[in-house]
């Protein structure tokens, strides 16, 4: 097995509202290895885009720890972290280029280099043509991938990734999901994915964290045992997917029902 | 637009314009009781006439005169783009010093809740006392003014700049300096445009107000105004009305196109 990139240790997160203390995560323990391509799934409120924002430093743990490469999670994710918000966070005042090339300008390349790799990361996305648009010309999806590629240029090794395609159309979000194994399959970055998006999770992951709902804690880890490179579309009509899906899919359902 | 829209809405315009031109010059030259001086259906003594003030005009823009009136808006002009000048970049600055730090915000509330709600008008004198008759005055004045406008739009800009956004810097690996200039600066930018508007016609506002009482060394259009006052001339008041109307209208207009350029990026500026 290959190292651990992201070890979990008895996470949890108690959010104060006023009076009121609310346990969002609690005592989450899994590791995510190198190159591995981890989904996090579970019912809305389970706690797993806490879980993601307490990887990437965003909020603070109460209880337990996070080792990123054997450190303690800070106040800061290291330089190896990237982000993918669910939230569209181009920024308007940005052409699609301007903003794919943030991430370089931020670590100071060179400009000739700069322009290289923007050019490069716009092909990639099919973005052609429009890398002199502003954000607000373009639909979510397009977006989305300027996102997608404004993280993927810096080249970082971990990746997380918070519902990305969460506000897509079901054929935009097969697309991207395409590009996004594509990309990944070259490169084979850490990937920890969030999502409530079962069929999602199962197209992408090799590995599935299974939450409860809240407050959340791991009810069961699964191997996705589908062969790469994957077919997005065609993966869904094969009986190895069918299965998986109907497996997870009964775990994931008991804690959906437990709600109403 | 397409072009016969725009021709129609100029024509429409003009049209306005001229009746009312043609009413005021109309009206203000019917006797009430025929062949009775003085009274009229409606006295030019106090409104004036059309065709007198374009005489007044005309005499004022003459070598006939110690201040011409060009001279007058100029001064006016200058009062009031410095006064904007130096309300926008102090105003801006301490805006988003204050939206970024709760702390800083803290402390100076009262003082600047105390200070803003003076009537600016009731600093004239004193200012005047301090900075003397010139165009000192009437920048001080009008930054007075647009200090706080534009303070307390880049304040609120400050404060609601999406916390995700300087996040996604942060990950992309931006310092401190870096999320200031690429994300907090371009996003209260925005606010701070939609204060330019207002603050420039306040500091019109202001420097009429400081040339008021600011006598004839740096006189401007408010000068010429007081004065028509002591000798009773609603001609030359006028004057000085439709010349401050015409420097309103071409800075509000300079100001909107920098704006559309600078605001680009947003939807309502994109091209359709």
């Amino acid at each position: 097995m290959a190292r651990v990139r992201i070890a979990i240790r008895d996470l949890s997160k108690t959010f104060t509202a006023g009076p009121r203390e609310v346990p969002a995560v609690s005592r989450v323990s899994f590791d995510v290895h190198d190159k591995e391509f981890v989904a996090i799934v579970g019912p809305s409120g389970c706690g797993k885009s806490t879980i993601l924002n307490m990887i990437g430093s965003l909020i603070a743990p109460s209880g337990g720890e996070i080792l990123v490469d054997g450190e303690r999670v800070g106040l800061r994710a290291g330089p190896q972290v990237g982000y993918v918000f669910q939230k569209d966070t181009v920024f308007p005042w940005r052409t699609v280029a301007q903003n794919i090339a943030l991430g370089l300008q931020y670590r100071g390349v060179a400009t000739a280099e700069i322009r290289s790799r923007v050019t490069e990361a716009v092909s990639l996305a099919g973005l052609e043509g429009f890398e002199d648009a502003f954000p607000a010309t373009l639909s979510g999806g397009m977006r989305q991938r300027v996102a997608l590629m404004r993280s993927l240029v810096v080249n970082p090794e971990i990746l997380l990734m918070d519902e990305p395609f969460g506000a897509l159309d079901t054929h935009t979000k097969l697309n991207l999901h395409a590009e996004l194994l594509g990309i990944w399959g070259a490169r084979h970055q850490t990937v920890v994915f969030v999502t409530h998006d079962l069929s999602e999770a199962i197209t992408l992951a090799d590995r599935i964290v299974v939450m409860t709902r809240r407050p959340g804690r791991v009810k069961q880890v699964y191997d996705v045992k589908l062969p790469r490179p994957r077919d997005v579309i065609r993966l869904r009509e094969t009986a190895e997917y069918l299965r998986e899906y109907g497996e997870i899919w009964h775990a994931l359902g008991e804690e959906f029902q437990e709600r109403v | 637009m397409k072009t016969r829209d725009r021709w129609s809405v100029w024509a429409w315009r003009l049209g306005i314009l001229l009746v009312f031109l043609g009413a005021w010059e109309y009206l203000t030259g019917i006797k009430a009781i025929s062949k009775t001086p003085g009274l009229y259906w409606i006295d030019p003594f106090f409104i004036s006439r059309p065709s007198v003030i374009a005489q007044r005009f005309l005499f004022l823009t003459s070598d006939k005169v110690r201040l011409t009136i060009w001279q007058m808006a100029l001064s006016t002009i200058q009062s009031t783009l410095w006064g904007f000048l130096v309300g926008i970049t102090t105003g801006f600055a301490a805006g988003l010093v204050l939206g970024r730090s709760d702390r800083i915000a803290r402390i100076f509330d009262p003082f600047i809740v105390a200070f803003n709600s003076l009537p600016r008008i009731a600093l004239v004198p004193l200012i005047t006392m301090i900075f003397g008759f010139g165009l000192l005055a009437k920048i001080v004045l009008a930054w007075s003014i647009v200090f706080f406008i534009v303070f307390f739009n880049t304040f609120q800009g400050a404060r609601s700049v999406d916390a995700d956004l300087i996040h996604s810097a942060r990950f992309l690996g931006a310092g401190d300096g870096q999320v200031m200039r690429t994300v907090i600066v371009p996003s209260t930018l925005a606010w701070t445009f939609a204060s330019l508007t207002p603050s420039i016609s306040f500091a019109l506002i202001g420097v009429v107000v400081g040339e008021f009482i600011g006598g004839e060394s740096g006189g401007g259009l408010g000068y010429l105004i007081i004065q028509s006052l002591g000798t009773l001339n609603a001609a030359d008041m006028m004057v000085a009305l439709v010349v401050l109307g015409a420097i309103g209208i071409v800075m509000a207009l300079g100001i909107r196109q920098i704006e559309s350029r600078l605001l680009r990026w947003r939807p309502e500026y994109q091209k359709r």
